[in-house]
């Protein structure tokens, strides 16, 4: 059962990638909604501040963790051997 | 004592001894009962101080009860529980009495009134644990089981320093909480022996280096006791200290950077390990009651996801023979319910609205913007991001979807799918009434994780990170490769001294080997001709007996020719110093 709505969705990657793209501008647009003078923190005054803070933190992190791993961290799997 | 208490560690050592006695299902049924009888014993106890007994001239007390240990008590024993479940199809009695000592003995740490008990019970464990490393009966794990064992036994011994120190300093073994001013060089090194059982960089490299070396179903138990266990006693013995605050976002953001890059799917989970712990270690650190609070929270949810995610990474290593991420792909139409409930994990740890890590990981991160400390704060966040983006997608996407492999397993045993179901449940159930969990917290509970800005700020994050992921999956693509860490100074050591061995111990020992040949033989000539000199002479003389003698000797000395360097030097002493004294003899004469 699983597997078949799985395969479903796989199937339909167009109409899953129309569908989450709009979720993520009904997302931002919901953040702009939110009340401003409620904000407990500061960081909840600016609009749509994580989404900005997920884009470019995971881009940072994918691009540095894997440029430190190509320059020196990764090893042949016999390097203590 | 005030009371009737019964040590909940007991079930579990007893259980321990008795358990070869039962075979068949009997066994089955004893393996569950232990922890089952230990949960009701927690759920019956009252706070107070049991089993008190002076030794020597100290006071030791096996039973603490209060809101900080009885926490952790609950989700241990619920813990074996789940544990035990998980591993009921392991034939070895030798592993379930390694794992009954281990989390007996952590029940007895968290209990623990002194540093005497404490100790004590700090050293079962890991010398229990190794067992579950070792038998994986694979080189790799043995060789990493006595790394993981040389390490701790360093760590206690830091420990054991610290407590001594702290005794002659204050004479008293009593383990209470410790004010950051008070603190000298004692204190500092119990914070030590602590943090290194609590994975703090760079004290880490333990972790990830046994961890997934361990048997499947040691794995499940290791992750959940060691380090919690750990934070415990940080939080009863050092809150407030800055130094934690600031370690623990260190690790929160280091263990997520090589968890993006590891490829075996244990190894990315132990690495991430060491970044959850780093909240509950800055949420010590912090201090405060909320953050605290956060700490416990974090451990209780996190003990159960993490344990469900490694029960998820050990079936598929149990049903394939292996967990290297490049080597499987599309799962999910072979093992689907591993698959669902490693997602449940995988969400679970990430922080979704509804599940567990939602409204647990958010205390620490509001505490840390309570206080004002901003920068902990975002790089807790951006830890939230590579959580998601290593535990929850590129594990996800590489072993249950993205291209095929040649694998196809089969869903793992019952009893496996039902402790992955059970905890699962868990999971959710205390991601949808956080109340059940926050009533067990130390400290009231003020907060409320369903408000409109906390939901937008996570699905906001987690949401976005998904994007990105997309869009560069092809650069995650996971490598045959293994990376560079702490361990390096003691592995590499001996790699090192390997080298030096190799390159300059062994030259030297053949130039002194030459040395040895050429200065022995040269002696050895040297004194022949002194011989062969001393016959002539002899001979053309007047005595014919000393030259008969020193013929005879030199028949001996040809017998004694053995051809062993250390032989001829010494015979070639002997023979001089009689040579000599028949000289002088001579002369005398």
């Amino acid at each position: 059962m699983i597997v078949y709505y799985i395969d479903l969705l796989r199937k339909n990657m167009k109409g899953l990638v129309r569908v989450l793209i709009f979720y993520l501008i009904a997302l931002v647009i919901f953040d702009i909604s939110l009340s401003r003078h409620e904000a407990h923190y500061f960081i909840d005054k600016f609009y749509a501040f994580w989404t900005v803070f997920g884009i470019v933190g995971c881009f940072l992190l994918i691009k540095i963790a894997k440029g430190i791993a190509h320059e020196f961290l990764s090893q042949n799997e016999d390097f203590y051997e | 004592m005030n009371s009737w208490w019964l040590h909940p560690a007991l079930f579990f050592f007893v259980g321990a001894l008795i358990l070869p006695v039962f075979k068949g299902k009997a066994k089955k049924f004893v393996l569950l009962l232990i922890p089952a009888l230990s949960i009701a014993d927690v759920a019956l106890m009252t706070q107070g101080v049991y089993g008190s007994y002076p030794f020597l001239n100290l006071t030791v007390t096996f039973g603490r009860v209060d809101k900080l240990s009885l926490v952790f008590a609950w989700v241990f024993t619920i813990m074996a529980f789940l544990g035990a479940l998980y591993a009921l199809h392991v034939k070895e009695d030798g592993h379930h009495i390694a794992g009954s000592f281990y989390v007996g003995s952590s029940l007895g740490a968290i209990f623990a009134g002194d540093y005497v008990t404490l100790f004590l019970f700090w050293e079962i464990m890991a010398f229990s644990s190794v067992f579950l490393v070792w038998y994986r009966k694979e080189q790799r794990s043995i060789e990493a089981g006595y790394r993981y064992l040389l390490v701790h036994v360093f760590g206690g011994l830091l420990f054991l320093m610290g407590m001594m120190l702290y005794y002659f300093k204050t004479g008293t073994m009593t383990f209470n909480t410790i004010l950051p001013a008070n603190a000298g060089v004692a204190e500092y090194l119990i914070l030590a022996g602590f943090s290194l059982n609590a994975a703090v960089i760079p004290l880490h490299a333990w972790l990830p280096d046994a961890y997934p070396e361990a048997t499947v179903e040691g794995a499940v138990f290791m992750c959940a006791f060691t380090t919690k266990t750990a934070v415990y006693v940080l939080a009863r013995g050092f809150p407030g200290f800055e130094i934690l605050a600031i370690l623990g976002t260190a690790m929160t953001v280091y263990g997520v950077f090589y968890a993006v890059i590891e490829n075996d799917m244990r190894r990315v989970l132990a690495y991430h390990i060491i970044s959850q712990v780093g909240y509950m270690v800055a949420g010590v650190g912090i201090g405060t009651e909320m953050a605290i609070n956060g700490a416990c929270a974090h451990a209780f949810a996190h003990i159960l996801y993490k344990a469900l995610l490694f029960m998820g990474a050990g079936s598929v290593l149990y049903m394939v023979g292996t967990a290297k991420l490049s080597k499987l792909g599309g799962l999910y139409k072979y093992m689907p319910l591993t698959m669902v409930f490693y997602v449940v994990g995988a969400i679970s740890i990430s922080g979704f609205p509804l599940f567990s890590g939602f409204v647990s990981k958010s205390m620490i991160v509001a505490s840390a913007h309570h206080e004002g400390r901003l920068w902990l704060m975002l790089l807790m966040n951006l830890a939230g991001i590579g959580t998601f983006l290593s535990v929850g997608l590129k594990v996800t996407y590489f072993a249950f979807f993205g291209k095929e492999s040649e694998v196809r397993p089969k869903d793992p045993p019952k009893n496996m799918l039902w402790a992955m179901g059970l905890t699962s449940a868990l999971c959710f159930i205390i991601g949808v009434c956080p109340r059940l969990l926050y009533a067990l917290l130390p400290f009231p509970v003020d907060y409320q994780p369903y408000n409109l800005h906390h939901l937008s700020e996570m699905l906001q994050i987690l949401s976005f990170t998904g994007l990105v992921f997309f869009l560069l999956v092809a650069k995650l693509a996971p490598e045959d490769k293994m990376n560079l860490d702490m361990d390096i100074f003691y592995r590499g050591g001996a790699w090192l001294f390997m080298k030096i061995d190799e390159k300059v111990i062994s030259v030297l020992d053949s130039l002194w080997g030459e040395l040895y040949r050429t200065a022995g033989l040269a002696s050895l000539f040297a004194n022949a001709r002194l011989a062969n000199g001393f016959d002539k002479g002899v001979i053309d003389g007047v005595v014919d007996g000393s030259a008969t003698t020193v013929r005879g000797i030199g028949g001996v000395v040809r017998k004694l020719q053995t051809g062993r360097m250390q032989a001829y030097i010494g015979l070639a002493l002997v023979m001089f110093f009689l040579i000599l004294w028949l000289l002088l003899g001579r002369m005398g004469g």
